[in-house]
Formats: C-alpha cells, sequence, structure tokens
C-alpha cells in the first residue's frame, strides 16, 4: 500500500513538472507580452483626426512654456535693449545683467534655454508635417493644420534666426543618423526657409475662425509674420506687399492703447496672434504661463518678481503728455487704472504694464497672471512695418498715413499731444518712424533686434559694452557645441 | 496561465495524501549547547546524513528524532561549525557546537537553498539578525553600514528616506543601481518596510557565481533575507523594547543677524548697488536662531512583542512591533504598526508546508520637504514673530529673494498626512521524494497602498506665504506583486562524490499604479484630518502621475549543479534563461550562466601535518548577470498628453486637449550584462581565532543603458537618449580579518575589520571621446558639474582650476578675466591660450569611494556586553553646490561669513559675498572637498540580569541595554553630512541640507 502511494506521488510530481513545464512554454508568449504602462505608444497615434488635433493643440499649448515665454525670451529678446534692465532684488537672477552688459558667455543657461524652447516649438510643427500627411481625415482640415505647423515654425526660426544668427535648419524628423547632428545652416538659407513656410501657410490659412477656435494661426498673421521676416532682410518691397495685403483683411486699430492689453480684450481688432493663456479652474499644469508673474509688480497680492523692468531711458523717450508712457509702465506708488495701488517704498520704480494682471484675478495655488496672452503680432506692428518699408523706398506719403494711424490712435482724440509727422526727408522720416517703434511697441520684446537690425547697435548700445562684430548675435550655447562633437561653430567673439 | 495554477494544484492536493515512510530504529534524543558557554541553542538542524529526515532543537535545546541506528546526525546552526555525530544505537545524544569560531564551517544562506561556507565557490557574507536589530536604526539597510567588505550604504540625511546601497561599485548608469532583496523567496526592490526584530539573518551574494541563479535583476548583487520561524517548544515570548531620542550633530553654524546683515551690505556694494539694505547691521545682534527655533530632540519609542514555539508537526512565529519615531522638525511624527506571522507545518513525513504573512501601518505627519533649505536660506535679521503674534515677514526686510519664507510659518501651515499599508505574504509546499528529491513550489507577493494627503487652507501669514483659497491634494498608489517560484533538487552523495542539483522555474508579475486628485475650496474638516475627503460638489481633477505606472512581467528558468570531492574540490555550475516583458522582440530572452571552482587546502593529504593553518581554501569564480532594472519599456516612443499640452482657443477661452511625440527613443534596448570575474582566497589560523578572507574581483557592465545627453536642437524634453552604449568596469579587492577569543574565563572579544578598495573606470561610451557632461542638480544657473569620458570614472566632478582671488581692481585688469571683480575667484588658463573658457576645466575628483571600512568589535564581561562598530570611506569627493546656489539675500554659513574676501589681503581661497555671480557658480575647485569620513556608527552596551534572580520570577531572561548610532563623527567637509549620494551624473553633488543626526536610545530585553 505505501509502495504504491509512493509511485503515485512520483507519478504526480512528474507529471506535475511535465505538465507545468509545458504550458510555462505554452503561455510564456502572451504572458510576456505586456502592454506598456502610462503613455500610449506612439504607433497607435497619428491614426484619426483627432490625433492630428491633438498634436497642433500641444503645439499651441507649448508656446506657453517657461522656457519660450518667460526667463529666457526675457534675456535673450530683451535685456540687451534700452527700454529693460534686470529689475528685482540686485541679488536675484543676476546673470540677467550679463545680457544688459554683454558679457553674455556661451556657458549662459538661458541662452541654451532659448534655443532649446524654439526647438522644442520647431519639433512639435515637425511631428505634425511629418505625420498629419499620413492620416485620413478631412483634406481642408489637414491642409489647415499643415499649413498652421508651417507657420508656428516659421515663427521659431525668426526667433532663432535673430538671436543666433546661423542655426540647425531641421526641417523633417530625423530619420538616418546623420539627420541627428546638423551644421548651422547659414542665415540666408534659414530666412528663405521662413518665407518658403510663410508663404504656404498664407495660401492656406483662413482670414478667421469661429469664434470657438480663435487663437488659431490665420492668414493674417503669417502675412504680417512674412512682412516682418523681409523687414529684417531689408527686402523693403516685399515689406510694402505682405503689410498691403494685411491691410486689406479688415484689422484695426484697438481705440484704447492701456486696454488693449488686458485680459478683458484678448484677440480684439488688432490682435494677429497671440499666445493663448488661462487660468483653468482645478488645473495649475495648463495654467502654467508665467509671462506675467516674471514681470509682476514685487509686493502685489499673487507675488510678482518684477524682472524686465522699464529703464528711465525709455520713461524720457515718450513725446511729453503721450499716454503710452502711462499705459505702459507702472510707476511705483500709482494706482493702475483698474485700482491697483502701487507700494510706494517697492523694490523697483518701474514694472512692465504690457504684461500686467489685475491683482484681483489672482488666484492662490496658480501662477500670478497667468490668465495673460502674450501679444506676438498686432496691426499697429504691420502699419509701423509699412510706414518703414514705404519711407526706405522713398514714398513718403504713404508712410506718414500709415505712421499717423498709430499716432492718432495713441492721441485718443487729445489733439494737444502727439502731432501728426509731416517731415517728408528720408532720413527724417527714418527717425520719427524708428522712435515711434520703440514707443509704440517698447516692452514688446522687438526693440532690442529692431536696433540692431537698423545698424544701430553700437550708437544705441554701445555705452553698455554692446561691440559690433559680435553682439549682433547671441553666443551658440556651449552644451551644443560641445555634444555635437565640434560639428557645430561659435559665433565670432565669443 | 489559469492553466499552471489548476496542475499545481491538483499536484499540491495529491501531495497531501501521502504519507511517507523511511526505515526507523531509533528515538534519539539530546540537547544542543554552545561550546563556549553552554547556553542552549534554539532552533538547530538536526539532520539524519543521507536522508531529508530532520528536526530542530526547541526553546530549551533538546530535539528528538527516529532515526537508523547505525546512521549519521548531522547538526548545522548558522553562525557555528557543523558537526556530524554518528548515532551507534545510543538514544541520548548531547552535543556541543563551537561558535562560528571557523568561518568556513558555518552554514550560509544562498540563492534557492544553503550551503556550508566550505562549499561556497562565491563570494557570499553572511550578517546575523542580532546584529542589525541592536542597533539603534529602524531601518534593516542602514544596520548593515560598515558590516560587509565591498557593501557601500549612503544613509539619505532626508528623513523617512531609504538608505542607497551598491555593491562592488558603480555597476550601471541608468538602470537600478540598487541590489534585489529577497525577502523568504518573495523578490523586492527595497526592505526599509521590514521591521529590523524580525530578521532571523541577512545574506549578501556579491560575485556573479553567487548571484546568476537570480540572472534577471542580480547585476548590482543579492540580499537574501530570511525573517524569523518558530522552533519547537513551549511557547517563548519576548518583549523588546525602547525609548530614546535624536539629535542634531556636527550642526552646520549659520551668520548670525550681524554678520548676516555685514554680509548682505558686501554684496549690494559688490554689485554696484545703493543704499546697501541694512544701515547698522550691529543694531541686529544675534538675532534669531532659526535652527533652535525648527529643530528639537525627537524622541523615538519602539517596542516588539514575540511569540513562537511549537510541536513536531507545527511551528509558529507570530510578532507584533509598534514604533513611533519624531522627526528632527517639529511637528513630523512617523507611526508604524507591524505584524509578522510565520507557520511551518509538517503534516505527513515528507511534506513541509508553510506561510509568512507580514503586515505593515504606517502614518505620518509629514513636513514640508522644503523646509530644511529654508532654515538654510533665512535671514537671522527676521523675527519669529513679531511683538502682536504675527509672523515676522521676510518682505518687511526686503530679504526675500531666496529665502522668501518665516519657516515657522511653513511649519505651521503644512498639513500632510501619509498613510502606508503593505501587506506581503509567502506560501510554500515542499515535498521530499526518491529519497534524494525534493520539489518546492512558493507562492509570494506583495500588496501595498499608500496615500498622501496634503490640505492648504485659507490663510496669509507672510507676503509669499498665503493662500486665497482652500486645495485638497490626494496622491493614491498601489503595488501589486507576485512571484510564483518552483525548484526541483536533487541531492546525493555517492562515496566521495558529492552532487546538488537544482532546477527551477519562476513567473514574476509587477504592478504599480498612481493617481493624483485635486480640489479647490474643499472645507476644513479638523484637526488636520481630511477623512471627510472630497465634498460632493467639489469639482476633483483626476490624473496619473507622469512616469509612475508599471506593468512588467518576467518568465524564467533555471538550473544549478553543486559538486565536491571529498570536500577538497568544489565544483558549481549554472545557468538562468529570463524573459522580460519591457524589452521586445529578439531580445526579450537573456541566458545568464556561471562557473566556480574551489580548493579546500587543508583538506588535501600533504595539508594534514600542518600546524599553521586549521583551514585554507582557495576558490574563483565567473559568472554573468543581467540588469533589467531600466526604466520601463525604453524602446517605445510614447506620446505625451501632460497638461502643460492642453491648448487654449476661442472665444470665450476654453481648453482643448493636446498629445504629441516630444522624446527620442532608441530603436532597441536590450539587457544590461555584467560579467564578473572573483577570486579568493579565505581561511583560519591560530586554532580558528584568526579568520581571513580576501577576494579580487573584475566586474565589468557591457551594454549599459546610458542616457546620451543629445543636441537641444533635436527638441526633445529632457534632451537625452538611451541606448546600450556605454561599458563600465569596477575592479577591487576586498578584505576581511576576525578575530575572536575567549581571554579568560568570563571575557570574550571579537574584533573583526574589513574594507573594499574598488576602482570604477568607463571602458566605452558610444559616444566616443566625447564626454557626457552631467551635474546640474542643485548647481546655480544651470551649469554642469561633472563629466564621464572613457578611462575615467563616471560622473567625476569637472570644472575650472581656481588659482587664487582677485584682490585689486588693478590685478584684475591685467588678467585674463576682465569682467571679473576684486574678490571672484582667479582661474587657471589650463591650455594656456590666454583666454579663459570651458576648454580650461580640469578633473576636480571623484564621488565614488575608492575605500569604504568598517571595523567591529564586541566584549562579554560576564553579565555585560559591549559592542562598538566604526565605519568610514576614504579617496573620495564631494561638490558643495549650496555655497553657491544663491538667488539673492540667503544666509551665508559661519565659515564662509568668518572667510570670505572683504577687501584686499583678506583671503587668497574664499570669494567675496558675491560668490552666487554667473562665474564665480561655475563649478571650480573651490566647492569640491574631501567627501572622507569616520565614524563610530554603533555603540551598544547591555547587562543581562543573573540567572539566579530571574529563577524566582519564572523569566528565562532580562537583558538591559543602551545603544547609540552615529556618536561620534569625523570629517573635515564644510557640508552638513558627507554621505550625499545622488542620482548617476548627479552623484555627490551636496545640494542637500539635512543635517546629520546621532540617536541614543535605552531598552530592555525580556524572554519568557
Amino acid at each position: 500500500m505505501k509502495n504504491s502511494k509512493k509511485t503515485l506521488l512520483q507519478k504526480a510530481v512528474i507529471l506535475g513538472l511535465v505538465a507545468s513545464a509545458i504550458s510555462f512554454q505554452a503561455c510564456k508568449k502572451s504572458f510576456l507580452n505586456v502592454a506598456p504602462a502610462g503613455n500610449q505608444s506612439a504607433t497607435q497615434f497619428w491614426k484619426t483626426q483627432d490625433d492630428a488635433t491633438k498634436a497642433v493643440n500641444a503645439m499651441y499649448a507649448n508656446l506657453r512654456e517657461w522656457k519660450n515665454i518667460a526667463f529666457a525670451p526675457i534675456a535673450v529678446e530683451s535685456m540687451g535693449s534700452d527700454d529693460a534692465e534686470k529689475g528685482s532684488s540686485p541679488t536675484d537672477a543676476t546673470f540677467m545683467n550679463n545680457f544688459h552688459n554683454f558679457t553674455v558667455t556661451a556657458g549662459e543657461g538661458q541662452v541654451s534655454d532659448f534655443w532649446a524652447g524654439q526647438y522644442q516649438t520647431i519639433n512639435f510643427a515637425n511631428q505634425i508635417l511629418g505625420n498629419v500627411p499620413g492620416i485620413t481625415m478631412d483634406q481642408g482640415l489637414k491642409a489647415r493644420y499643415l499649413a498652421e505647423a508651417k507657420f508656428i515654425r516659421a515663427y521659431a526660426y525668426f526667433r532663432l534666426v535673430r538671436a543666433f544668427g546661423d542655426v540647425p535648419l531641421r526641417l523633417s524628423l530625423p530619420k538616418n543618423a546623420s539627420d541627428y547632428n546638423l551644421p548651422r545652416t547659414a542665415k540666408a538659407q534659414v530666412w528663405a526657409a521662413i518665407e518658403s513656410d510663410l508663404n504656404d501657410a498664407a495660401s492656406v490659412l483662413p482670414q478667421s475662425y469661429a469664434s470657438a477656435d480663435i487663437g488659431h494661426a490665420t492668414k493674417g498673421a503669417a502675412l504680417a509674420l512674412h512682412a516682418k521676416a523681409a523687414l529684417y532682410q531689408k527686402k523693403w518691397t516685399d515689406v510694402v506687399t505682405y503689410t498691403t495685403q494685411v491691410m486689406g483683411l479688415g484689422y484695426s486699430l484697438y481705440p484704447d492703447y492701456e486696454q488693449l492689453f488686458r485680459t478683458t480684450h484678448k484677440n480684439n481688432q488688432e490682435s494677429i496672434f497671440e499666445v493663448q493663456c488661462m487660468l483653468v479652474p482645478n488645473n495649475p499644469d495648463a495654467s502654467n504661463s508665467q509671462y506675467s508673474q516674471v514681470q509682476g509688480v514685487r509686493g502685489s497680492t499673487g507675488g510678482g518678481w518684477g524682472f524686465n523692468v522699464p529703464t528711465a531711458d525709455l520713461a524720457a523717450a515718450y513725446e511729453t503728455g503721450d499716454p503710452r508712457r502711462d499705459a505702459t509702465i507702472i510707476f511705483r506708488g500709482e494706482t493702475t487704472p483698474e485700482g491697483d495701488k502701487i507700494p510706494a517704498d517697492g523694490d523697483n520704480p518701474m514694472y512692465n504694464q504690457k504684461s500686467y494682471v489685475p491683482f484681483g484675478l489672482y488666484v492662490s495655488g496658480f501662477n500670478e497672471g497667468c490668465q495673460q496672452n502674450k501679444i506676438v503680432l498686432r496691426y499697429a506692428d504691420v502699419l509701423l512695418m509699412n510706414a518703414e518699408a514705404n519711407n526706405e523706398l522713398g514714398n513718403s506719403a504713404p508712410a506718414l498715413a500709415s505712421l499717423e494711424l498709430v499716432r492718432a490712435r495713441a492721441r485718443a482724440g487729445n489733439a494737444a499731444i502727439l502731432p501728426k509727422v509731416t517731415v517728408t526727408g528720408q532720413a527724417d522720416l527714418r527717425a520719427a518712424i524708428y522712435k515711434e517703434r520703440r514707443v509704440e511697441f517698447a516692452m514688446e520684446f522687438d526693440r532690442y533686434f529692431d536696433v540692431i537690425r537698423q545698424g544701430r547697435g553700437a550708437a544705441v548700445f554701445g555705452s553698455r559694452g554692446w561691440k559690433a562684430g559680435k553682439n549682433e548675435v547671441w553666443p551658440v550655447p556651449q552644451n551644443e557645441i560641445d555634444i555635437s562633437g565640434g560639428t557645430l561653430t561659435q559665433n565670432p567673439g565669443y | 496561465m489559469k492553466r499552471i495554477f489548476t496542475i499545481s494544484g491538483l499536484m499540491l492536493l495529491l501531495l497531501f495524501s501521502f504519507d511517507a515512510a523511511f526505515a526507523q530504529n531509533v528515538t534519539v534524543k539530546g540537547k544542543i549547547t554552545d561550546a563556549a558557554t553552554g547556553e542552549a541553542l534554539i532552533g538547530v538542524s538536526v539532520q539524519e546524513k543521507g536522508t531529508t529526515n530532520g528536526t530542530q532543537t526547541d526553546v530549551n535545546g533538546l530535539y528528538s528524532i527516529k532515526a537508523s541506528k547505525n546512521g549519521i546526525l548531522t547538526i548545522t546552526y548558522i553562525g557555528y561549525a557543523t558537526k556530524s555525530v554518528p548515532v551507534n544505537e545510543q538514544t541520548t545524544l548531547n552535543v556541543t557546537l563551537q561558535a562560528q569560531a571557523n568561518e568556513l564551517a558555518q552554514v550560509v544562506v544562498v540563492g534557492y537553498g544553503t550551503q556550508r561556507k566550505l562549499d561556497v565557490t562565491g563570494s557570499v557574507a553572511s550578517v546575523k539578525g542580532t546584529e542589525i536589530s541592536k542597533q539603534a536604526s529602524v531601518n534593516p539597510i542602514s544596520g548593515l553600514q560598515g558590516k560587509v567588505a565591498g557593501v557601500q550604504i549612503t544613509n539619505s540625511g532626508s528623513p523617512g528616506a531609504s538608505p542607497a546601497v551598491s555593491i562592488r561599485g558603480l555597476g550601471t548608469v541608468f538602470g537600478n543601481v540598487s541590489p534585489l532583496f529577497v525577502v523568504d523567496g518573495v523578490w523586492y526592490d527595497d526592505i526599509s518596510f521590514l521591521n529590523p526584530q524580525d530578521i532571523e539573518n541577512i545574506s549578501i551574494l556579491k560575485d556573479a557565481s553567487s548571484t546568476a541563479i537570480y540572472g534577471i535583476r542580480a547585476a548590482n548583487g543579492v540580499v537574501l533575507v530570511t525573517t524569523k520561524r518558530g522552533v519547537k517548544g513551549k511557547p517563548v515570548i519576548n518583549y523588546n523594547g525602547y525609548a530614546g531620542w535624536q539629535s542634531v550633530t556636527n550642526q552646520v553654524k549659520m551668520a548670525n543677524a550681524t554678520e548676516y546683515a555685514t554680509a548682505i551690505n558686501e554684496l549690494y556694494t559688490s554689485n554696484n548697488v545703493s543704499p546697501v539694505l541694512f544701515s547698522d547691521p550691529a543694531s541686529y545682534g544675534k538675532g534669531t536662531d532659526w535652527y533652535g527655533q525648527i529643530l528639537r530632540n525627537a524622541f523615538v519609542t519602539n517596542h516588539e512583542l514575540s511569540v513562537s514555539g511549537g510541536t513536531e508537526k507545527v511551528t509558529y512565529h507570530l510578532s507584533f512591533g509598534y514604533l513611533d519615531q519624531d522627526g528632527l522638525a517639529k511637528t513630523n511624527n512617523y507611526r508604524r504598526y507591524t505584524l509578522h506571522l510565520s507557520n511551518d507545518f509538517k503534516p505527513v513525513k515528507g511534506l513541509k508546508l508553510g506561510y509568512t504573512l507580514s503586515g505593515l501601518s504606517g502614518k505620518s505627519a509629514d513636513v514640508n520637504g522644503g523646509i530644511f533649505h529654508q532654515l538654510f536660506g533665512v535671514a537671522p535679521t527676521l523675527p519669529v514673530y513679531y511683538k502682536d503674534g504675527a509672523y515676522g515677514d521676510p518682505n518687511d526686510y526686503h530679504t526675500g529673494d531666496g529665502n522668501n519664507y518665516n519657516p515657522q510659518a511653513t511649519l505651521d501651515f503644512f498639513n500632510q498626512k501619509s498613510r502606508n499599508m503593505r501587506f506581503t505574504y509567502n506560501g510554500y509546499g515542499e515535498v521530499s521524494f526518491l529519497k534524494n528529491f525534493k520539489f518546492k513550489t512558493s507562492f509570494g507577493g506583495d500588496i501595498g497602498q499608500a496615500e498622501v494627503r496634503g490640505y492648504t487652507p485659507v490663510y496669509a501669514a507672510t507676503f509669499a506665504q498665503k493662500s486665497l483659497v482652500s486645495n485638497l491634494d490626494v496622491n493614491h498608489s498601489e503595488t501589486r506583486n507576485w512571484i510564483w517560484e518552483n525548484t526541483l533538487t536533487y541531492d546525493v552523495k555517492i562515496k566521495d562524490h558529492k552532487i546538488t542539483a537544482l532546477l527551477g522555474y519562476s513567473a514574476q508579475n509587477y504592478r504599480t499604479k498612481q493617481l493624483d486628485a485635486h480640489a479647490q475650496n474643499v472645507p476644513y474638516v479638523g484637526s488636520g484630518s481630511q477623512r471627510g475627503s472630497f465634498p460632493d460638489t467639489a469639482k476633483v481633477t483626476y490624473y496619473a502621475t507622469p512616469g509612475s505606472q508599471v506593468y512588467t512581467r518576467a518568465l524564467s528558468q533555471f538550473a544549478r549543479v553543486n559538486y565536491s570531492f571529498k570536500d577538497k574540490y568544489l565544483l558549481n555550475a549554472s545557468i538562468r534563461r529570463d524573459g522580460a516583458s519591457q524589452f521586445y522582440g529578439d531580445h526579450t530572452y537573456g541566458y545568464f550562466p556561471s562557473v566556480g571552482g574551489g580548493w579546500v587546502i587543508t583538506n588535501e593529504d600533504f595539508m594534514k601535518d600542518q600546524k599553521v593553518f586549521n583551514t585554507l581554501k582557495l576558490r574563483a569564480s565567473w559568472g554573468k548577470v543581467g540588469n533589467s532594472g531600466v526604466p520601463i519599456n525604453p524602446s517605445i516612443l510614447t506620446v505625451s498628453a501632460d497638461p502643460y499640452l492642453t491648448a487654449i482657443f476661442g472665444t470665450p477661452q476654453t481648453t482643448f486637449p493636446g498629445a504629441s511625440v516630444n522624446t527620442v527613443v532608441p530603436p532597441t534596448i536590450f539587457w544590461e550584462k555584467t560579467q564578473s570575474t572573483d577570486f579568493g582566497i579565505e581561511g583560519a589560523i591560530l586554532n580558528s581565532k584568526l579568520s581571513f578572507e580576501a577576494d579580487y574581483y573584475d566586474r565589468k557592465t557591457k551594454d549599459a543603458i546610458y542616457p546620451l545627453p543629445i543636441l537641444g536642437s533635436l527638441g526633445t524634453n529632457g534632451g537625452v537618449v538611451l541606448g546600450n552604449q556605454a561599458t563600465i568596469q569596477n575592479r577591487g579587492v576586498e578584505f576581511l580579518l576576525s578575530w575572536k577569543d575567549q581571554a579568560t574565563k568570563d571575557f570574550y572579544y571579537s574584533i573583526s575589520a574589513n574594507l573594499g578598495i574598488n576602482t570604477n573606470k568607463v571602458l566605452n561610451v558610444l559616444s566616443g571621446n566625447i564626454p557626457i557632461y552631467q551635474g546640474g542638480n542643485g548647481i546655480a544657473n544651470g551649469q554642469l558639474a561633472t563629466r564621464t569620458v572613457v578611462g575615467q570614472p563616471i560622473g567625476e566632478f569637472y570644472g575650472y582650476q581656481v588659482t587664487g582671488i582677485f584682490q585689486t581692481p588693478q590685478e584684475v585688469a591685467a588678467s585674463k578675466q576682465t569682467s571679473a571683480k576684486p574678490g571672484d575667484f582667479k582661474y587657471q588658463d589650463t591650455n594656456n591660450d590666454g583666454v579663459i573658457d570651458s576648454k580650461d576645466r580640469v578633473v576636480l575628483g571623484s564621488p565614488l569611494p575608492k575605500y569604504n571600512y568598517g571595523i567591529n568589535t564586541s566584549f562579554t564581561y560576564r553579565n555585560f556586553d559591549l559592542a562598538l562598530d566604526f565605519q568610514g570611506t576614504a579617496d573620495v569627493s564631494v561638490y558643495n553646490a549650496n555655497i553657491a546656489y544663491r538667488f539673492g539675500n540667503e544666509n551665508f554659513t559661519k565659515d564662509f561669513f568668518d572667510h570670505r574676501w572683504h577687501g584686499p589681503g583678506t583671503s587668497n581661497t574664499y570669494p567675496s559675498v558675491n560668490v552666487g555671480s554667473t562665474d564665480n557658480a561655475k563649478p571650480n575647485s573651490f566647492y569640491v572637498e574631501s567627501g572622507a569620513y569616520f565614524r563610530l556608527r554603533n555603540a551598544q552596551l547591555g547587562y543581562t540580569l543573573p540567572g539566579s534572580i530571574l529563577s524566582k520570577w519564572k523569566i528565562q531572561k532580562v537583558r538591559l541595554f543602551a545603544n547609540a548610532q552615529n556618536a561620534l563623527n569625523f570629517f573635515g567637509y564644510k557640508g552638513f553630512s558627507p554621505e550625499v549620494g545622488g542620482s548617476i551624473g548627479n552623484m555627490g553633488i551636496d545640494a542637500n541640507v539635512y543635517p546629520l543626526y546621532a540617536t541614543y536610545n535605552f531598552g530592555v530585553n525580556v524572554t519568557f
């Protein structure tokens, strides 16, 4: 009896082992086939119209991201100008001073942040341009999405080329090993690529959108940016061509210059392209714009950081009585039109009013001022580009007409201020337009590059150390050069 | 899968009905005692040689076994020399065992079994549970520090964080760096959840031939933990309790208010700002002692009650533990309840069944993680409270930048509670059959659940510390892991040949999920409890914590053969085949072989007459192991749908979810494979009083997964791409010497010293000679402070060499750094090109210690016992990043203030207070300091009450003890602690501001 039990056990064990081993072999394929947890696999993406829409959304959303809207743009696009200086407390983020004093070196973190931020935008655009064509979807919408991606890509390259000059030109997703490490492409070719993208975009994009889609790039945006690209290349005829086209699209100046920048007047009749921001209830991650916060009044409810403050030089640049001075600069001790009292003993004498969000809109747990859109292109810019180009071409009459539109709005019916400009000599009118451009767009991240493209860098910034032959561009980030193993070269003088 | 379970279930049922029978002739009884002390030994294994027939001694050291009258009993006990005693028809056999005098005769736990240390061909170290549990440490890993050569434990200063463990150097760059922990057969990443009191034994497998049987996860070594089980006998009740406190030691002194005001004024002047901030620095006096205000001597108390016992057929061990530990910061507290239950059954001969259940419930009142940084930065000029009781507000003093917080307000308004429940289980069945075979199946796992609830009330404390709405944030995580293992063992001795063969297969499943929830305007429920959770009307946002979702599986087969001939020649070979779900296609499976050989020279005939060596053994091994502890599905390109990619369009504005691809992944990723070779010599001399062990190892990780920084122009988020793109070598030697002696009748002592010397080197990286720069964590302005390049250790510090401090404007003007200011660092023009730039950077040191050592001693005199453990590292550097990580008006350390440059001739080594400027904050030699330290890690004094008193009370044993951890620390480093750690590439960069602490406890241990 005992023996038979033993045999039974032996059989059972051996049978069990064999059977288990076999079933293990049989099911191991499926056992190990586990779907990745967390994020969706890219192979399941790029299949539907909804995927294309999401990718377009992500591209726009990325424009609000820190590197694209906060410190890096302040450093690279504003600190060098004569309109702005570091602000905040004297000892906070002193690296900003290196941009103001032109002592920036290639290792500067904001330089690489700005570089990376623009290329992140370019990647989002290239993802769309590379993958959306293969999706079966509404043909009209597909064409529009591709055009929007081209517009955004052109905008990112525009920011790169004016900041760095020659840059690696990525117009598609990398496929082969050689696509990863691209050398710098000559500035002229980068400009050509920008113009080509904008041509394509303008031919497809609609003039306007239904209310739910406002904020997407329009034909007007593509043309206005194209005009600006031409302006930087001194292609005056093109500037006139594109600005004239925009001027036929029904834009008009917003009557109240100060209110133009308030959250209550987002996407108004003057607006051509804005980075859309809002306070998304219960979602601080989507309410991530720090554009207003980093420039906000120190000592305010939400705690502005007070960087990128107007200079005394800017405050003195306005004609007597120009309302734009008070609309651009928050002075210590003033009360804003929205009723916020600015402490008289604050750290800084002035703050940027164009990024100002009334303190009452602050919600704890969110970045202060995360509601503020950043205006990228507005109609006044088109008018002053038109004026500048016409004057360069010797057409003072249309130049004066465009200039007057801008001044008239600023004047707001007060005949005692901002008299109509009547000079017709090219040099005098040029000076008037330059000056108008400065005060109209002060603190809007163009002044520094305007002065350089006008060839006046040494004259305007020289006292702070700006040197011709070097400071027309910022250094290429050192870490980028290191990683490229020398494929990337440094700008002269750095 | 279902099918497998059904089959084995059926199999187990069959086994239950089985009653084995063996020829048994006599019942042998006896007592087993310690040869030196005469103390009864509990749980000693008594086995009839050549059979599976065996028993264990009870609590009084007694055993009873039916054995063949001509059989031989093998007596084995962990930590004691194994003895074989012939029965010779006797019925009473009292045996004395020699305590671990001869290390080689010890029994050690190895992968899937136990072995005599003599038979081991690899490098295995064993630590008794009591050595861990008698320390003043509530974390079992931390208790291993300094105990084993080649095992580096880095304690994190951060409250509640687990220490980092590395065995024989850093073998991976991106994968899991910590060893595999196997607790009673179940695999874990971490054993912090274990109560040290429940640990019986810890075995550390260091070389590849010991670890290869765990192929899939063995690349960083394996730590085997055996928890306590019951032994036959009357119930034994044991109580162990202590109370004590933690207090800050080696505190970094900060500048006082007057010094602070002076320094900030200098900072303003240096930046050409006038007027300065403080018109009369002296008027502030000493100011607030913030560390004194916020930190305390933290109380800790721990109680453990266990009962164990059993019969021939059933044994049990049950324990309850309770820990109540305060944090150094006031309001911080952790409470832990643990339960451990194990049962073993022998229903019939040849069959063993058993299970282990462990439960943990932890609760903590958390402290804001930022508080230590706030303490480090806060201005001493700031009062804690104003006269009217309001919080002192940094904004009122314009000292806000970088330290805009009143730490007291942070403490008062931070309301976060964590709850952690963890249940681990393991059940096994083991059947012996056909005389030499044993089949074991075990299923175990881990069910964990944790919740962190943070509540911010509506409050206004200071300018920067306020909230206009209330917020409730809840993070919920769940873990469900299981492992099923089956082994078949064949054990045979044929004349002089001894063979043990093992076959096994195993399946594993790991799953973790995390979910975050957030709502605003949640009313306060009271007394810090948010049990009321989200009100019905609250609009709650849920999202998965990015990167937190894990789902992986593994399937493995393995085999091993141990062969020994006449106990002289040893051979050990194993192979494991592993499949892991995170690798795809051809790379799903990996093979991990190993082979080891040993020669016990003292068992040779020609050694018989020599008197020098009691034992002497040479061994050598080679093996290949894998590391699957790499990011989940690293080669799958995934879509990011992070909340920040939500687009906003429309009038009125509304949100549109966004998603796209913003990473680059490598086309394939496969296992990291570590090959290691080990040569060892071990033995004992002087009547086995002195034992020694030395190892040389060479450990190469091939195809190490390495994150190469990639061009920013690729536009990715994160800027790295993973790939199997590096080969890393760790080479070193380990020494262990231990002396154990009885000096007089009443005095025993032992001293052991261990030393590990390791050299880490990158042999090859895909990027070739292009260095990889990392180490931006905690470094001002995103500068990179480490470099990894072929021929050098991973992540060595790299930066400018400081040659002095500029004293005057004239000196600056004449230098190569014309934009510098007096008081700034003067950098070396290494390449002599007349320009100071990134090409001038040099190697500044390595964060990987070359030497790790420990000295462990114990002394017993009559009823007193004393243990002192020392431990340290040498030849290691630390990057003191806190000095230059400044946003503005943070406080300075007293050391910096006292030595700073503040005018020509005041210092040629320390810079001015403008140390945080872009140029001064660049990684440079000033910030790299020696990280060497030496400490009295543990000290313990005990007194056991004499037996004469106890017998009256029917108590077996009462021992009173006092212990201390980190009581004495010696180091030159100027930060808080030279134990820094950090992720690879950021290792050794000290951005910690956690004060080092010492622990002192007093306790009692009672056995009934």
